[in-house]
């Protein structure tokens, strides 16, 4: 027991942890659910100002993987969500969480996408700045993207109210 | 040319055959490879009680009931071995398409983790982190000292301080956005 031999991937979840705690990046709040359990973290991020998603705080619950992290976490945001690159049903579509080696969509560059040296604070962070500015080369909610792309007075309306919603407060 | 219409009859009969083998070899397992469960889909009397669903569900609202009534029936309607399973990152057991959960209906304030949900059913942030009671509370302001952010070397104490900074947030913007509805008010009937 003199060595205790943590898994890689647990020595690195709690050192970014602790980093996201004594340096939280602005507008994120980010760890495990429980310690019992670092790989599976619940993060609430702020909405980004000058954006329809302004005053929001949006919840989302990120799945490590046993090998992080050489393959990237995923990120699933657990309320409601319109965004062009936001599933329905909550999942995250953006290149620093698509590893290097599988490219679906053929659009992303390597240097975008996920590698051992991205943290947790620097998905969060780009995915704040995905919330500011959609990419609509692959959707992934079609509908959304069509909305942003076609009627952008409407897609605002619709992710304002939301933001409302989430307050608790009436649309 | 006359090898290939012999063929094409054969060919559909080789197809029908083999699809139909498919079918029964994959209808079997679901009412006798089940040992554990031998009447979950049908005989109320194997039935999972209801009251251990809601329970796993109520702890991790984002699992399918009828995936935790599966792993339920299968291993003998043990809460702590979906908890612990769940937990660990290995994610339940995916029920096969024949099962079915003859549950009721689930209610409207919780939020399953099945496909295609209208927006509605996400609860708002003050239900999900049960803020009702501390949205009246007038903000705790940030006194002279000004938190500075510590690594606390008890686990439960960083449990709790990651708690709060995540209540204080969400509490902010809703005071936030509650003062900017007071101004737009104001604003509107002074014009």
């Amino acid at each position: 027991m003199s060595k205790s031999k943590l898994p890689t991937a647990l020595i690195r979840l709690q050192r970014e942890y602790r980093e996201l705690t004594l340096d939280p990046p602005d507008g994120i709040t980010a760890g495990p659910v429980s310690e019992d359990n670092f790989y599976l973290w619940e993060v609430l991020i702020q909405g980004p100002e000058g954006t329809p998603f302004e005053g929001g705080i949006f919840p989302a619950e990120m799945r490590f993987p046993k090998d992080y992290p050489l393959a990237p976490p995923t990120m699933t945001f657990l309320g409601e969500m319109w965004h062009p690159n936001i599933y329905e049903n909550g999942k995250v579509c953006i290149s620093i969480l698509h590893p290097p080696g599988a490219d679906p969509n053929g659009y992303e560059k390597a240097s975008e996408r996920w590698s051992p040296v991205q943290t947790v604070g620097m998905i969060l962070l780009s995915v704040m700045s995905m919330l500011a500015a959609p990419n609509d080369e692959s959707p992934a909610n079609v509908n959304a993207a069509k909305m942003w792309r076609d009627d952008r007075e409407a897609y605002e309306k619709k992710v304002r109210e939301g933001v409302r919603r989430s307050l608790g407060l009436d649309a | 040319m006359s090898d290939q219409s012999l063929n094409i009859p054969q060919l559909v009969v080789v197809l029908v055959l083999g699809f139909l083998a498919v079918r029964w070899y994959l209808a079997r397992p679901a009412t006798s490879a089940t040992p554990h469960a031998p009447g979950v889909r049908r005989s109320p009397g194997h039935r999972v009680n209801p009251a251990l669903v809601e329970q796993v569900a109520q702890m991790f609202p984002q699992l399918s009931r009828r995936d935790i009534m599966w792993n339920l029936s299968r291993n003998g309607g043990s809460v702590a071995a979906v908890t612990e399973r769940h937990l660990s990152g290995r994610g339940l057991e995916t029920p096969p398409l024949s099962f079915q959960s003859d549950l009721p209906p689930t209610p409207s304030s919780s939020r399953p983790a099945t496909t295609a949900q209208p927006p509605k059913q996400h609860p708002d942030l003050i239900t999900r982190y049960n803020l009702a009671s501390k949205i009246s509370q007038p903000p705790s302001e940030p006194a002279p000292e000004k938190q500075k952010p510590q690594w606390s070397q008890s686990k439960a104490e960083r449990q709790l301080d990651l708690q709060r900074r995540r209540e204080e947030m969400i509490l902010n913007a809703r005071r936030k956005m509650e003062e900017k509805d007071r101004l737009r008010k104001a604003a509107e009937s002074a014009s």
